[in-house]
């Protein structure tokens, strides 16, 4: 009834067409599923979960150079003024800024170091107690320390007995669960973690372990110094803007430098992946429509080339819908072959981006649903010109002969 | 004969108008897309100082004790620690040498009229400027006595000279950095350099900095690292002495070596230098290893051209290919309607080898015209790139190179796709076509 057989015939007197189209199917498939890949695996760590309210924390640095205050006694004053401002949930003193691709790692042990044992590479801060008031993160077991416990010193002698750590960290170190109110060591310092987070980002998302950080009570108040301040929602703006002034307001022989946005540092510290993410879904926009079109013309010109042969059919009583699903049967078969093709040219392609560069398996579903997609958007691409043949009239086939 | 071709080929392009039309758009999309991706990668890996990359190296030494592993491909530090880096530049051994580290100060003047702001600073050895072509606009460097002596002084480039003295000749006047008063001998001109080849730590595309300083400075006066500093083992640094003395690494040290020879001998001096070390209980290791990379050599060891970048390159080549088949469709279809045609010209004895030059040179003429559209895509896709992530904003630019190659690479592709079609064409059988006028 599809008259696959004539149809075939038809293809293999005109065969150069017929594989241009093929190969423009197959390349197609290849680069629109792995680049979708790419997509989907980009969507997914860029829209990731940080266990922070991004919208509402700010951060900037503050660098002294004025020697005739105590930088200790200064940041206590400075947190007190940032916790008066209205609209200001919570300030801490904050080591470092987590999200932002800056900060410090280090392995987190069951033993003293250098006595060999089990250990975990963690990122940690040196925050004071309103951390993780300030940060927004859940406490889920244990308790948050005290200001007592906070360590303010210039030596790292003295780091602090007590810590607060992520739950991914604390089940790395002790798979059991049975962590909380263990001691670990930070080289040969011994800590007893006294609180758990459920979810808090460390300083690098990329990192192979981006969950495990650790909060330290410690303060070492240099001429560097980093503030994080949480505000109620919809009023960071106005805090941001006044902050500089605040801060100058109570002593102002520093710099206060890159007043940002939490979200800002994840988005600048994630700005390439968003690029490639943006640029992949032009590439695969254009690159399909530039097929599209190419099934278009080609079928157009076939069309044109046999017009006189469709006139003599429809004159032989050929409905038009038999010149229409024509032009469609003859069409899904080059798309098929096309398709197949492209599936293994996908399949070879994504080993060989596995291979040289860290992308995972390409996953199967995504090159068959690219290839229903190719499949469907080349019949929708043929439609309109064999709509266009059906409506040669008959009489063509009598006028010139 | 080939503006004769050139005249035929825009006749016909006029005839066709929307074929001719939909090829061009075809070429620009694919040179387009092409183009934008290939220009940054162009930029990310452009030789940053070709006059002599070859001739300055990095040197790395592989400082960890026996069985314990860096992330790098051959497991060696990035940096250098305090005591190797200091006594390789005092070494009488190769040409020039630098080493320096990064930090930065709280910048201002005794005037109120600049805010104090954050400037970022390079400690480096005078030697620094010659060996990175830099020139000078006022003043000059440090001499080796102030170096010796932690003299403050300080360089500073031409921004910071016009933000600062307002462009002019800032020699002999103070800066405040910090809590201490420095004094301006010399402004460097600008220093356009895609990529911050002489130390890639903390973003290779980062711009370079704005004071140079003695590196003497950095122990007269504690300056802090604001580069990375990493260490392998446990280490007690709770003083600025301790740091100095431990095996972290956290500085960088460039040596210019002229010749192999040079090379070589400077290898060996390294190899020595390390067993000299171990002597003194350093260097806990059977196999002692010390590596010398060139400007290029480092860029590629440190991946300073993203894999994102050569998996879009690489895409976009394919994505060219479909371009290219779609072309010759239409070039098939524009050419074989015109057989008759040819057929007459065949028989008024045209040559197979003229048709057939005549429609290569029509479909480079297309691929021309492609290119230069492609140009303008490729521009609006820059600035889309640009306007994406600012941090590639001086490196997704089009230099000459690429502007130029643009067309090449259009009409080559155009040429390819012409191949057949033209000819096909030119095998056109005159009498067929003439028997049926």
């Amino acid at each position: 009834m599809l008259e696959i057989k004539p149809i075939f015939h038809a293809l293999c007197r005109s065969k150069v067409g017929a594989i241009l189209l093929l190969i423009q199917i197959a390349i197609t498939t290849a680069i629109v599923s792995n680049a979708a890949f790419i997509i989907q695996d980009r969507i997914s760590y860029l829209s990731q979960e940080t266990g922070y309210p991004e919208q509402d924390i700010f951060v900037f640095n503050v660098m002294m150079f004025g020697k005739d205050v105590s930088p200790s006694q200064q940041y206590e004053l400075d947190e007190a003024m940032l916790r008066q401002i209205p609209g200001v949930v919570d300030a801490a003193y904050s080591s470092n800024t987590p999200l932002s691709g800056s900060g410090s790692s280090s392995d987190f042990s069951l033993k003293p170091a250098p006595e060999e044992s089990k250990s975990a590479r963690s990122s940690y801060m040196f925050i004071d107690e309103h951390g993780i008031n300030t940060y927004g993160v859940k406490l889920i077991a244990g308790r948050n320390y005290t200001e007592d416990e906070v360590i303010v010193t210039d030596n790292y002698d003295e780091l602090s007995k007590v810590t607060v750590v992520t739950k991914t960290l604390l089940d790395e170190l002790f798979p059991d669960g049975n962590g909380l109110g263990q001691t670990v060591y930070f080289g040969d310092i011994p800590m007893k973690v006294i609180g758990v987070v459920e979810l808090m980002k460390g300083p690098w998302l990329k990192d192979s372990r981006p969950d495990n950080v650790a909060l330290l009570p410690f303060i070492k108040p240099g001429t560097n110094a980093r503030f994080v301040v949480r505000t109620e929602p919809g009023q960071r703006q106005s805090v941001m803007n006044r902050v500089e002034e605040a801060m100058l307001k109570n002593y102002n022989k520093r710099v206060i430098s890159r007043i940002r946005g939490l979200d800002d540092d994840k988005e600048s510290y994630m700005a390439e992946d968003t690029l490639m993410m943006r640029m992949l879904i032009v590439l695969i926009t254009i690159l399909v429509l530039v097929t599209a079109l190419g099934i278009f013309g080609l079928t157009l010109f076939n069309i044109s080339k046999r017009t006189k042969q469709i006139g003599t059919r429809r004159a032989l009583g050929a409905r038009k819908s038999a010149i229409i699903s024509y032009f469609l049967v003859e069409n899904a078969m080059i798309c098929i072959v096309g398709l197949v093709i492209g599936v293994i040219a996908a399949v070879y392609l994504g080993q060989l981006l596995m291979q040289h560069f860290s992308i995972a398996q390409l996953d199967i579903s995504y090159v068959l649903a690219t290839a229903l997609a190719v499949f469907v958007m080349s019949l929708l691409a043929v439609l309109a010109p064999a709509k266009r043949a059906a409506n040669i009239s008959p009489s063509i086939a009598t006028r010139t002969i | 004969m080939f503006l004769h071709y050139l005249d035929l080929s825009w006749r016909s392009f006029k005839r066709t108008p929307l074929v001719s039309f939909l090829m061009v758009l075809a070429i620009a999309i694919g040179i387009g897309v092409t183009m934008t991706s290939l220009s940054v990668y162009h930029m990310m890996s452009a030789d940053p100082i070709p006059e002599k990359s070859s001739d300055l190296y990095t040197v790395q030494l592989q400082t960890m004790d026996e069985g314990r592993t860096w992330w790098t491909v051959d497991n060696m530090p990035l940096q250098l620690t305090y005591q190797d880096a200091v006594n390789l530049n005092q070494a009488n051994a190769g040409g020039k040498r630098v080493t320096m580290v990064r930090t930065g100060f709280s910048v201002y003047l005794d005037s109120d009229k600049v805010k104090p702001f954050i400037g970022q600073a390079r400690l480096t050895t005078p030697d620094f400027f010659d060996m990175f072509n830099l020139s000078f606009i006022y003043g000059g460097v440090w001499s080796a006595q102030q170096e010796a002596d932690a003299a403050p002084v300080v360089v500073i480039n031409k921004a910071l000279n016009d933000k600062l003295f307002a462009g002019e000749n800032p020699v002999g006047k103070m800066v405040y950095l910090d809590d201490a008063s420095y004094e301006v001998i010399g402004v460097i001109d600008d220093w356009d350099i895609t990529t911050k080849y002489y130390d890639l730590n903390n973003g290779a595309f980062n711009k370079t900095e704005q004071l140079f300083l003695p590196f003497s400075l950095m122990k007269a006066r504690q300056l802090e690292n604001w580069g990375n500093t990493n260490g392998w083992k446990h280490e007690k640094t709770n003083t600025f002495n301790d740091k100095l003395n431990s095996e972290m690494v956290w500085l960088q040290f460039w040596v210019e070596l002229k010749t192999p020879a040079e090379k070589q001998a400077y290898q060996d001096f390294l190899m020595a230098y390390m067993q000299e070390q171990q002597k003194l209980g350093r260097f806990n290791r059977e196999k002692l290893t010390a590596t010398l990379r060139d400007v290029n050599e480092w860029m590629q060891y440190n991946n300073v051209v993203s894999e994102d970048n050569e998996i879009l390159v690489g895409l976009s080549f394919m994505f060219l290919a479909v371009c290219l088949a779609n072309i010759l469709g239409l070039l098939l279809a524009k050419f074989l309607r015109r057989a008759p045609e040819v057929g007459v010209r065949r028989a008024l004895g045209a040559s197979k080898r003229q048709i057939f030059f005549q429609h290569i040179v029509e479909v480079a003429m297309l691929g021309f015209l492609g290119g230069i559209f492609g140009i303008i895509l490729a521009q609006v896709g820059l600035l889309g790139v640009r306007q994406s992530y600012s941090y590639y904003q001086s490196l997704a630019t089009m230099d000459l190179t690429m502007l130029l190659s643009a067309p090449v690479i259009a009409i080559s592709t155009c040429v390819i796709a012409g191949l057949y079609p033209a000819w096909l064409v030119c095998k056109t059988n005159p009498a067929i076509y003439l028997k049926s006028q």
